[in-house]
């Protein structure tokens, strides 16, 4: 009985699983298409691995503010300043092992450390003097631009020539050595590949296994299965491509650790929890003796370490730290972050998608660079995405009340 | 029976905004499971009251006993220790989690802790509002639903359910059949004889006064900041309306001699 209507309860179920993550899904499939599009008017340049290695460089340094910015939107506020506080930051970690002559293992952790301690100024201005974000971070955005001219000005462009600094946002993993077998193909790049993709294969048994067995809803198996196959072509496919270079980027290691570790908090610890009720609703999360304030605190703390973070990847990339680091940093991560599925009211968004959104918002800059398209041009294509992503959103929230 | 000692008793409650006096002096006693109504027009105080017992308001004088104790509340966790659970008006839920986090909120059970970082024991916590909505029939098919989704009534019986949820000796509700349908309404008040019925105190604040006839054992009727009635809940709903409106309006006062204002 079950084969027979097989075919027609598959149609179904997708349709509504589909419905059910429009928003979801919209991300992916926006970056997947752009992905094609890229690929087939640049004749496969787009997708070449050299270009996808360079793209996820590109990438990193505002991902990792757009996750910050993810929790900051979340509990209704938002961060102007992050992008020169990371021009600012990147300039004193160049400081501090050029001039201080300190080695990056202590130069790095310092300046994340700088990172919080502005976040907590922020924190300060925000919770306990009940400046609107919108402004207290506008004086951040002034006040760190001046910081980054001052940190330049008697030297301009303090050029950084530790190796293993610069590698952050520049080198690759290292390749397993001696191995005869596919010569031009990273091997290690694709044994993780690999890992991660059985990881994830099992993973996911054992929460619909755990899902089933608390009588929750769980996809239907033909669905689980295309997910788990989709899911794999996806991670192997990146892989190859990767493999195919250098190998992955330690930038990419970086993105992934922040990745895991917000999405780790955002979804499975009380702090997490309390920072999507306090964004779903102030009063209500006071009243139930969260302290509004202490979130608002730890939520800027991290935004500001994040923002050491990404300035320090920048300085990396161009393995210097320049008068004009950080400039409009701020704005493409709060577009990654809406891009990506996070509510401009507050209370709905995942860090994950703000990653999405950012790679969504790089590949169009890379995609239309390949293609020659003028810059004028690609600021209207890129202004169009962003509102159509921000359109997109509000016409399937306000479908699924 | 001989007087047992009452689970709530405010003495002489007063509280002012700047110089608007919203409480001259209320006296307050709730029974040990009773339901006890409270009346009034907008601006009697009623909602003051409640915020005083519930720690959202500190009062500028007078003295509340629990269980003929004498106790201080500063704030909602004061009260919330002592036994004492308030459903605001507004809901306060959030419309962005699901029914279990929404019952949970600020109160989250932990499976591990990493330091300062808890990871929160999910599982326990959805088990746990299953068992709490079955307890109260409240009539929602997944813990996981987001609260954004459910319909008023729906809404209002978590806010409720999450009131009651660890074993509180009292619950004020605050309008509780406000903004609801018919059949929401009838839904909410069997909650509340349920809850009594399972050993709860209640005081209800509403406007409807059908609603308060048909649940309370007692009422009290505030007017201008001051109790002007105190009876027990007896009689048919129309000769109860007529009486209780003349309370109301001002037309009748129990306790004129004490009022010298």
């Amino acid at each position: 009985m079950r084969s027979k209507g097989l075919k027609m309860s598959f149609i179904k179920d997708a349709k509504e699983i589909f419905q059910q993550n429009i928003r979801e899904f919209g991300m992916y499939i926006a970056l997947f298409v752009i992905m094609v599009i890229f690929t087939i008017t640049t004749k496969g340049v787009f997708i070449s691995s050299r270009n996808i290695s360079n793209l996820i460089n590109q990438t990193g340094y505002i991902a990792v503010l757009a996750v910050g910015m993810t929790l900051v939107i979340i509990i209704r506020h938002i961060d102007l300043s992050v992008g020169f506080l990371a021009g600012f930051l990147g300039a004193v970690v160049a400081h501090a092992m050029v001039f201080w002559h300190l080695p990056e293992y202590i130069a790095i952790p310092l300046v994340l450390g700088f990172g919080v301690l502005a976040g907590l100024v922020t924190g300060f201005l925000v919770a306990q003097m009940k400046i609107p974000a919108f402004v207290a971070t506008l004086a951040g955005w002034l006040g760190y631009r001046g910081a980054l001219q001052l940190a330049t000005m008697r030297t301009g462009t303090i050029v950084i020539p530790n190796a293993a600094f610069n590698a952050i946002s520049n080198g690759f993993i290292p390749d397993i050595p001696g191995m005869g077998i596919l010569p031009g193909v990273h091997k290690l790049t694709l044994t993780l590949g690999v890992l991660v993709i059985l990881l994830f294969i099992i993973n996911s048994i054992r929460i619909r296994r755990k899902t089933q067995s608390y009588n929750f809803k769980v996809l239907p198996m033909e669905l689980f299965i295309l997910k788990l196959v989709l899911v794999s072509a996806l991670i192997g496919g990146i892989t190859w491509v990767l493999a195919g270079y250098r190998g992955l980027a330690w930038t990419a290691v970086v993105v992934l650790a922040v990745l895991l570790v917000y999405n780790f908090i955002a979804s499975q610890t009380f702090l997490g929890r309390h920072i999507y009720a306090v964004g779903g609703n102030p009063e209500a999360a006071e009243l139930s003796g969260i302290s509004v304030k202490k979130i608002t605190y730890v939520v800027f703390a991290s935004m500001g370490m994040l923002s050491g973070l990404s300035g320090i990847m920048f300085a990396s990339r161009l393995q210097s730290a320049s008068t004009r680091a950080g400039t409009l940093f701020e704005l493409d991560a709060i577009a990654a972050a809406f891009v990506g599925g996070v509510s401009a009211s507050g209370g709905v968004g995942k860090v994950t998608g703000s990653v999405i959104g950012a790679f969504v918002m790089m590949s169009l800059t890379s995609g239309m660079n390949l293609m020659g398209i003028d810059i004028s041009y690609q600021y209207i294509v890129r202004a169009t995405v962003l509102a159509a992503a921000v359109v997109f959103d509000v016409a399937t929230r306000a479908r699924g009340k | 029976m001989a007087e047992a000692t009452p689970i709530v008793e405010m003495r002489n409650i007063k509280k002012n905004f700047g110089g608007v006096q919203a409480l001259r002096g209320v006296d307050l006693v709730l029974q040990r499971n009773e339901v006890l109504g409270l009346v009034g027009d907008n601006a009697a105080g009623k909602s003051t009251l409640m915020k005083v017992l519930s720690g959202a308001y500190i009062p500028d004088g007078g003295e509340i006993f629990i269980e003929g104790k004498k106790v201080h509340i500063v704030n909602p966790l004061d009260a919330r220790r002592l036994g004492i659970e308030m459903v605001y008006q507004d809901l306060a839920l959030a419309d962005n989690l699901d029914v279990a986090a929404n019952v949970f909120m600020g109160r989250e059970v932990a499976s591990t802790k990493l330091g300062p970082i808890s990871v929160m024991n999910k599982h326990h916590m959805e088990q746990e509002t299953r068992r709490l909505l079955d307890r109260l029939k409240i009539d929602i098919s997944s813990v996981r639903s987001i609260v954004e989704r459910l319909s008023g009534g729906q809404r209002q019986a978590i806010a409720i359910g999450r009131a009651t949820a660890f074993n509180n000796k009292v619950t004020i509700m605050d309008e509780p059949t406000a903004a609801l349908s018919v059949t929401a309404i009838s839904k909410v008040l069997d909650l509340v004889r349920k809850l009594k019925a399972q050993g709860n105190s209640i005081i209800i604040i509403s406007h409807r006064l059908e609603d308060i006839y048909k649940v309370s054992d007692r009422m009290i009727v505030l007017r201008q900041g001051r109790k002007v009635r105190e009876c027990p809940v007896v009689g048919n709903l129309d000769e109860f309306r007529e009486r209780v409106v003349a309370y109301i309006i001002g037309a009748r006062d129990d306790f004129a001699e004490r009022g010298v204002n």
